[in-house]
């Protein structure tokens, strides 16, 4: 009799715990579901992009005069001007924006790295949370208005050099402007990298006798590197994809030999995106999609690489043996396999 | 236990246990044998609001173990902290009274040299994530010394030292943290006795360590002691009885007993200490 009463118990448990179970695995892959559809925007965005940035290579546009233009792919990649007729050339464009953004990165990465040690390692209590709020606020400031500040404030000192500029408008104030866009982003980074650094490997130096300079360089920076790392590739992805401040200071040279020079006006892919896009129209509006592809894929490509060395800078390595696309595929078998037998249960026990 | 708290209350207002704890023996009248020497030593946490240490008398005799015993928060590893000035980097903390190095005032000692006279080894082993040739170099680099031959003896006769280097010496450029836990406090010893210095600190060194691994590394402070001042502190009574020459009892904040290890355990002096000994508490 008590047997049977607790073999009840346990079959009428058994339901109750299933049906917990169902609803966590169905709750689960409905969240999958928005995770992939919310990632798979890089996907549709980079297909549009693509769609349209092809199109003036193969389409026919008509100019002015009643000519018949497609853009030259041969000298898409190797003319020196830029030209909305089919003729222009962004390899110097491609150029400019990599030189505007390692300029920037000479001034930003150490500027940042040695703000963020200084936060955590050497501030006065009180003034620690202080200065850790400025920079957060700095980057919180829209870019248009770093771009005004640039046309202010950069552009007149640029132009007081003994030498002839553009008004001050030049590559140097385009890669200041990058370098006060992309210092918060680093060293926000930096800030929660080095403050991971274990309190104990600290002690352990300056207990060995090395004085706080010594431990600050050797140690915490050595420690924190691939943390700091993450936040130079956000920053280099912030200072090669910034169109607004960068149009509003590069001047905007669309003949592109003297990009050289940091104090010759330039254009970077997103600035010859950017400027005069409201007037154009036919192959001078399509083009700049074709730019855009070109965008993409230097971002994508620098971004991979530098995220590869980051993980060959990993003090401490994980090894990932399965592939990703395995790992998900498991994700989603065991629930499917379970939610299909759940029900196979229970419709052969209802038709029963 | 009762008992034990109204005395507690009592001694609340005046520590004095120099009688207990300073020892009336030949080795302690001369100087020159003593490497630390404590008197009236009060230290506060929180700027004053915690009293963590109060009025330590002791001297600690050199090329001797002396194990620092007691329960959690009696303050064993603050007053080791006090030894190589750890506790200035805390916030708030104060040390009042006096603290002689080879009969030097510490605070007059400039501390980097004070550190690398004194090393000091943590509760978890904590190498650095460099290789293990690095980890040993980086105290003497940090002192300035570049030339490699120097650096590679320096290298082979601590890992030697440390009893590590039959284990390790094929793989010298390996990270340090591939070693198991036990190799990498003998790690962390050796990166210490690389600064070849006169004292060594260890807080409770062992406690994150599997036996096998604790008993190599008793074994090592046996050995290392014909060279080196030893002071250890220990949760682990047996080990205090095992390996100290000097065992002091704290409680509490305050130091109770101060004796040769043998006489301490055979025969305690306070009650407290019998009680701790006898396993009525702690």
């Amino acid at each position: 009799m008590l047997e049977e009463l607790n073999k009840d118990n346990i079959v009428q448990e058994d339901k109750k715990f299933k049906r917990k179970e169902l609803t966590d695995r169905i709750v689960k892959l409905i969240f999958l579901f928005i995770a992939i559809i919310c990632a798979s925007f890089v996907i549709f965005i980079v297909i549009f992009i693509l769609e349209k940035g092809i199109e003036p290579f193969v389409k026919n546009y008509s100019l002015v005069e009643g000519e018949v233009v497609q853009q030259n792919i041969g000298l898409f990649f190797t003319n020196t001007r830029w030209l909305y007729d089919g003729n222009g050339g962004m390899g110097f464009l491609l150029l400019t924006t990599l030189y505007t953004t390692l300029l920037s990165l000479i001034i930003s990465i150490p500027v940042s790295i040695f703000t963020a040690l200084f936060i955590v390692r050497m501030a006065p209590k009180r003034a620690k949370p202080v200065i850790k709020t400025c920079v957060e606020l700095l980057s919180s400031i829209p870019s248009v208005i770093y771009g005004i500040f640039g046309m202010g404030v950069i552009c007149p000192i640029i132009q007081m050099a003994p030498v002839q500029t553009f008004a001050g408008n030049s590559i140097l104030s385009a890669s200041l402007v990058l370098a006060l866009m992309s210092i918060p982003t680093i060293t926000m980074v930096s800030i929660n990298a080095i403050e991971a650094v274990d309190k104990s490997m600290i002690n352990a130096s300056i207990a060995l006798g090395a004085s706080n300079a010594q431990t600050n360089l050797k140690i915490v920076l050595f420690s924190a590197k691939s943390g700091i790392f993450a936040g130079i590739i956000l920053g280099v992805g912030r200072a090669l994809g910034e169109a607004t401040a960068v149009q509003m200071v590069i001047g905007n040279n669309a003949n592109g030999l003297g990009f050289y020079n940091p104090l010759n006006p330039g254009m970077t892919l997103t600035s010859a995106m950017l400027s005069g896009i409201g007037e154009a129209s036919g192959i001078g509006y399509d083009v700049r999609f074709s730019l855009g592809i070109v965008l993409i894929l230097v971002i994508l490509m620098i971004t991979s690489i530098l995220n590869v060395v980051k993980n060959k800078m990993d003090v401490i390595k994980t090894k990932n043996s399965t592939s990703v696309i395995k790992k998900i595929g498991k994700f989603f078998s065991s629930d499917i396999a379970f939610i299909r037998t759940y029900f196979n249960d229970k419709f052969k026990k209802d038709s029963k | 236990m009762i008992e034990f708290e109204n005395e507690q209350t009592n001694v609340e207002q005046k520590v004095d246990n120099s009688a207990n704890t300073l020892l009336d023996k030949e080795e302690f009248k001369n100087p020159e044998n003593i490497a630390f020497s404590c008197r009236n030593v009060d230290l506060y946490y929180d700027y004053g609001e915690k009293h963590s240490l109060k009025n330590i008398n002791i001297d600690i005799l050199k090329n001797k173990v002396t194990a620092f015993i007691g329960p959690s928060g009696c303050g064993k590893s603050t007053l080791l902290r006090c030894f190589d000035r750890m506790n200035d980097l805390i916030d708030g903390c104060k040390v009042t009274g006096d603290i002689k190095y080879m009969g030097q005032d510490i605070n007059e000692i400039n501390t980097i040299y004070l550190r690398t006279k004194v090393g000091m080894v943590f509760q978890q082993p904590n190498p650095f994530p460099m290789s293990i040739r690095n980890n040993i170099c980086y105290g003497p680099r940090c002192q300035g010394i570049k030339n490699k031959d120097t650096l590679n003896k320096i290298v082979e006769q601590s890992l030697k030292d440390s009893a590590l280097y039959d284990e390790v010496s094929d793989r010298l450029d390996a990270s340090g943290l591939s070693l198991s836990g036990g190799q990498q406090q003998r790690l962390c010893i050796a990166r210490t006795i690389a600064m070849s210095p006169d004292v060594i600190l260890m807080d409770e060194p062992t406690s994150a360590l599997d036996p096998i691994a604790t008993l190599k590394i008793e074994e090592l402070i046996k050995e290392l002691k014909k060279k080196y001042t030893i002071i250890i502190v220990t949760h682990n009574m047996q080990q205090a009885a095992r390996i100290s020459d000097y065992t002091a009892f704290f409680m509490l904040g305050e130091l109770v007993e101060f004796n040769e290890t043998e006489e301490f355990f055979a025969h305690p002096r306070d009650k407290r200490s019998e009680d701790y000994i006898t396993g009525r508490f702690g």
